[in-house]
């Protein structure tokens, strides 16, 4: 099992294999399962992804129960259908995809977790605008996400991928960086490029706290999923460029690790800092929840 | 690592346990499906998916119909398990439902129709084992009860840090799958000689009670065991756990 991106990227340009390959002989050593099941297994995950897109973006979208998500991919998509974006049409597919996700998510929608729930907008945001502009077709798409998984993995296990204990980095940021290393090699990069678009969209996103309004999976979750597969075509787009992060990629999960580790509790996932902590998101939590006035008066109930 | 190795007497805290080795070996995420998945429904995975993972272990420890459930959360859990649908998740999970079975958004309505009486407490103070994510479970129906303290570490991935059951405590590693096997030492061995060939991650830890010289032994497993393997486990000695 792979624990470091140097490892990783070494191994596949020694063996001269891609690292979706290296992902997938390392998943049917752990799981002994034949490589068919895997595969399949992945479609459906891609499946899974492919359906909250869509849904997200449909008629008038989705909308959370309580209100404070939804329809905002629906706004995107008839911003783009007038042409004049300011980023260009791919950045704004992409977080068009990315917000249709993680609506589908706050509105306790069928998504797939990459890595996370509250993240899972950010690598379909990536893939299936590439899905468009690469011309990507089903086999490449599935192998995006082994490779995807692949570096985040290593960084799950380097750092972790939990909001409550590293912020929204440890989330959005590892889902951008998953997803700026699998765009790479679904354009052609080397595995080396892969892992330096992996550093610097971490480095890009270090420190993002996990700030969640009324402690919900909703503001500012959308929105960061946005920036998370916007951050990560970047990313991709830098190293394929030859632009090098100075810092080594493992050592900018460790980066990662030691400052989600000094965030203080109330930006890691807590709902009590950050957006959370403004008057206006004390106010909707007070709203959402009228029994729990104030966040830090804990209380017992029964069911 | 093999079955073969050292059986190490363990009555301490996993805490206290040295350094298990290179990072490969302590992994907490093992599959690529561990990190692209779970499918499942939103909006939190350490709230909803890994939830579910601790309440099946609940379930499986505990192997009846409780009367009473009370879950203890702690840190984030304390104040953002509303609205994420933890409280459903971790009863789903103790009813012994799949993260993607559509029952887990009734479980708390299927419990009440079973006359389990539920209770969900904000604890105020840090986790006992220092993880933002922390459920406490306590589960009982009169005769005999059971707590498990589990962690949600991101991405619908628990441990299991501690399990209190019939005077036995003990404090696995954490990462999961693992199994437990209640016995004695002959009992163990026997399980260790059908577990050849099967990874492991460390030593086979042991914990014991005063006054019996039966123990529980904790196998680590580097990777999930097949369905029917487990099958056969069970069949052989019913008082086997399989976590995962």
């Amino acid at each position: 099992m792979y624990s470091k991106v140097a490892e990783l990227v070494e191994d596949a340009e020694r063996q001269g294999l891609p690292i979706h390959e290296l992902m997938i002989r390392q998943e049917m050593a752990y799981s002994h399962e034949s490589r068919e099941e895997i595969w399949e297994k992945m479609g459906r995950n891609l499946d899974v992804m492919h359906q909250a897109v869509e849904r997200g973006a449909a008629g008038e979208g989705v909308h959370s129960t309580t209100g404070l998500t939804g329809g905002d991919a629906v706004k995107l998509r008839k911003y783009r259908e007038h042409g004049k974006t300011l980023s260009g049409d791919t950045m704004m597919m992409a977080v068009q995809n990315a917000m249709a996700c993680n609506e589908v998510n706050a509105a306790m929608g069928v998504i797939c977790a990459t890595p996370t729930a509250g993240s899972s907008g950010t690598i379909p945001g990536i893939l299936f605008t590439l899905t468009e502009r690469l011309g990507l077709d089903r086999d490449q798409q599935i192998r995006f996400l082994f490779t995807a998984g692949a570096f985040g993995l290593i960084i799950a296990n380097n750092a972790g991928i939990a909001g409550a204990t590293g912020g929204c980095q440890a989330e959005v940021g590892s889902a951008s960086a998953m997803g700026a290393a699998a765009a790479v090699e679904a354009a052609g990069g080397t595995p080396s490029q892969s892992a330096q678009a992996m550093a610097m969209a971490i480095s890009n996103l270090l420190g993002l706290i996990c700030d969640p309004v009324a402690g919900l999976v909703e503001l500012p979750c959308v929105k960061r999923n946005a920036i998370g597969a916007g951050n990560g075509l970047i990313a991709a787009d830098m190293a394929l460029a030859g632009i090098v992060s100075k810092i080594p990629p493992d050592e900018v999960i460790g980066a990662m690790d030691a400052v989600g580790k000094s965030l203080p509790s109330k930006f890691r996932e807590t709902g009590l800092g950050g957006l959370a902590d403004t008057p206006t998101g004390r106010r909707l939590r007070a709203s959402i929840f009228p029994n729990q006035k104030d966040p830090s008066a804990f209380r017992k109930t029964g069911a | 690592m093999g079955v073969s190795a050292g059986i190490s007497e363990e009555s301490g805290h996993a805490g206290d346990m040295p350094d298990d080795g290179p990072s490969s070996e302590t992994a907490n995420y093992k599959s690529v499906f561990d990190i692209i998945g779970p499918v499942m429904i939103g909006p939190s995975s350490s709230h909803t998916a890994g939830v579910v993972a601790i309440g099946r272990v609940v379930h499986e420890v505990f192997r009846g119909t409780p009367t009473k459930i009370v879950v203890d959360y702690y840190e984030s859990f304390a104040s953002t398990h509303q609205g994420h649908g933890t409280d459903f998740a971790i009863i789903g999970g103790i009813l012994g439902f799949a993260t993607d079975d559509r029952r887990i958004k009734n479980s708390i309505e299927i419990a009440k129709q079973r006359g389990i009486d539920l209770t969900f407490v904000e604890q105020e103070g840090k986790s006992p084992v220092g993880h933002p994510n922390t459920a406490v479970v306590n589960i009982s129906d009169g005769e005999k009860s059971v707590s498990v303290v589990g962690v949600s570490i991101g991405g619908g991935v628990a441990q299991i840090k501690r399990i209190v059951m019939d005077g036995f405590d003990v404090t696995p590693r954490g990462p999961l799958p693992m199994l437990l096997l209640r016995g004695s030492a002959a009992d163990n061995e026997r399980l260790g000689s059908k577990l050849q060939g099967v990874s492991l991650i460390g030593d086979v830890r042991s914990f014991g009670k005063e006054g019996t010289d039966e123990r529980i032994y904790e196998y680590d497993l580097d990777a999930p065991l097949p369905p029917n393997t487990v099958e056969e486990l069970r069949k052989a000695n019913d008082r086997l756990f399989y976590l995962r």
